[in-house]
């Protein structure tokens, strides 16, 4: 159970999360959604202690997130584990060293250091990308495949970490709707078969509504609407995105087909 | 990916990757055999590259003399020149000083905006993106490449048989260098600009002059303008040394002093110049990360 208790964040004085208070249970799958800006990033960046929060406080389970330090903050960001939109992997590394940074946590420094990795270590990498169809790349540069592999061998990083939580901080905003469904899918499938809390970033309503347990959706740094997907009516997505929603729940554009923009929200699948 | 989601898991599905992983180890070694060992190059390479560079070290070691003992024994008298420039003092030369210190920031200055200027428009005939032609822009690099590879001090020296001795000399000296080098960096910065812009100008009918003014310059000339200002930075540093040659600057004076052991005037001008470095990069640096935009540029 992952509860956040009136969390905020200021940058210079600009409030980008205000106020937040959740809980989610292990094992859901949570939708953040709203427009950019809305402070989803730092959401779920608090949540991993990449920003820290200016007040408030995050707790899993017994443990006061926002109090650690040292070893112990490292040992809870190795238990939620973060996918980002430009995958964030080494490029110059290959496939396989990239996936092991995520049992860095669980490896002696020395041992890491020098690339020393156990068979064990391997294995699990292995099984990790297996399990996503990308084993064969194993030995090749993260640089030189495609957006849709680099964002797998990044959740196949994120899984070998054994996490409890796995933050994804919009995963599929640069990737094709082929790929999107991929990556999706991946999320979905560590949801059921580990029983990871998977919490995601989307700018899709539509993604949203397919793949959520629960959707949290945040407008200026606060929550405005947190419930199930089926209660994510017109009138609360209008809320939400303002004028664009009516778009942005719409597959096509039907009142005005010659305008080509969409809004940025809208991913057609 | 289509296998069917089986809903079981709970709290107890952490672990469960790494246990399938241990219990198919086998399988997985028979499948992925590469992933688990090094291969016979790799390895050889981990061994055999640090080795060649400890040799080819130890080898220069023993062809340039080094030795311990030298240092040891001079040591103390490392320390008798510590002692004599205690406490730094001008001994009445302060404005002596500050007017060289003028002239070498003067020297850094003309000589860095005159190689920039001359630099630029040339950097485009290197750059592949603007001129294709091989003979043209290989023919500019290699030219930028013959000026860069001679040293600032031994253009110092050649100016100086031909304008004389003094910090006129010590500019186009600089500017001679660094005109060089700028066309190495700049054509670079071009070449590195995406194609993008350039297209749409010429999508949209612009000539290839109108491509480079409006495609090409407004990306570029950030990063040109933040080398710049690093190579006035690392100039002023460098202006101090071709005094020594008679190419003007505090340089001069520096030689003749430690030549002469006043220890404490050395001590005081090292000070000033300290202090003067430190301004420009102050300043330097706040300009070029305003001009970048706080953005990191390589």
């Amino acid at each position: 159970m992952l509860v956040l208790d009136d969390v905020s964040r200021r940058f210079n004085n600009k409030a980008a999360v205000s106020g937040v208070s959740l809980s989610i249970a292990g094992g859901s799958f949570v939708g953040v959604i709203g427009r950019s800006g809305a402070g989803k990033s730092t959401l779920l960046r608090m949540i991993n202690r990449l920003v820290d929060p200016t007040s408030g406080s995050i707790r899993f389970d017994d443990v006061d997130v926002t109090r650690l330090d040292g070893r112990a903050l490292r040992d809870w960001r190795a238990r939620c584990a973060m996918i980002f939109q430009q995958f964030n992997l080494v490029g110059r590394l290959d496939v396989l060293t990239n996936v092991l940074m995520g049992r860095l946590n669980k490896v002696p420094t020395a041992r890491s250091l020098l690339r020393l990795w156990s068979e064990e270590d391997r294995a699990i990498a292995l099984s990790a990308l297996e399990q996503f169809d990308i084993a064969g790349l194993a030995a090749q540069r993260a640089d030189s495949l495609s957006g849709g592999q680099q964002q797998r061998v990044a959740i196949a990083r994120a899984l070998v970490q054994e996490p409890d939580a796995i933050l994804a901080d919009e995963p599929i905003a640069s990737l094709d709707p082929r790929n999107t469904k991929v990556v999706m899918d991946a999320l979905l499938r560590i949801n059921r078969h580990y029983g990871i809390t998977v919490i995601c970033n989307l700018h899709s309503l539509d993604l949203a509504r397919t793949y959520c347990d629960r959707l949290i959706g945040m407008s200026a740094g606060s929550v405005v609407f947190d419930g199930a997907p089926e209660m994510l009516t017109e009138d609360v997505a209008r809320d939400l995105y303002g004028l664009e929603a009516g778009e942005a729940l719409e597959a096509a554009p039907a009142r005005e087909p010659r305008s080509a923009a969409v809004g940025p929200y809208a991913v057609a699948v | 990916m289509s296998e069917s989601f089986s809903t079981s898991a709970g709290p107890s599905g952490r672990g469960r990757l790494s246990a399938a992983a241990r219990a198919d180890l086998a399988g997985l070694k028979a499948r992925h055999p590469e992933a688990f060992r090094l291969s016979p190059r790799n390895r050889a390479m981990v061994i055999l590259v640090p080795l060649a560079i400890i040799a080819v070290a130890f080898g220069a070691m023993v062809a340039l003399d080094f030795s311990l003992i030298r240092i040891l024994n001079g040591l103390s008298r490392l320390g008798r020149f510590a002692v004599l420039m205690m406490p730094p003092a001008p001994e009445g030369r302060f404005f002596v000083f500050l007017g060289a210190l003028g002239e070498t920031l003067g020297i850094a200055f003309l000589g860095t905006l005159t190689a920039a200027l001359l630099a630029f428009p040339v950097a485009f005939l290197a750059a592949r993106n603007v001129i294709p032609n091989i003979f043209v822009h290989f023919g500019t690099r290699r030219a930028f490449d013959v000026i860069r590879s001679v040293d600032t001090l031994i253009w110092a020296l050649m100016w100086i048989n031909v304008v004389g001795l003094g910090p006129f000399a010590g500019v186009l000296a600089m500017a001679c260098s660094d005109f060089g080098s700028f066309g190495k960096l700049f054509s670079e910065a071009i070449e590195a600009t995406d194609g993008k812009a350039s297209e749409g100008i010429a999508a949209s009918g612009g000539s290839r002059v109108h491509q480079v003014r409006f495609g090409l310059v407004p990306g570029v000339l950030p990063v040109i303008a933040s080398q710049v200002l690093y190579y006035f930075e690392t100039n002023t540093r460098s202006a101090t040394i071709i005094g020594i040659v008679g190419a003007g600057g505090v340089g001069i004076y520096l030689t003749e002093l430690i030549r002469v052991l006043e220890l404490k005037q050395v001590a005081f001008l090292i000070l000033m110049i300290l202090v003067t470095v430190a301004i420009i990069d102050f300043i330097s640096t706040r300009l070029r990360l305003a001009i970048i935009g706080n953005k990191k540029i390589v």
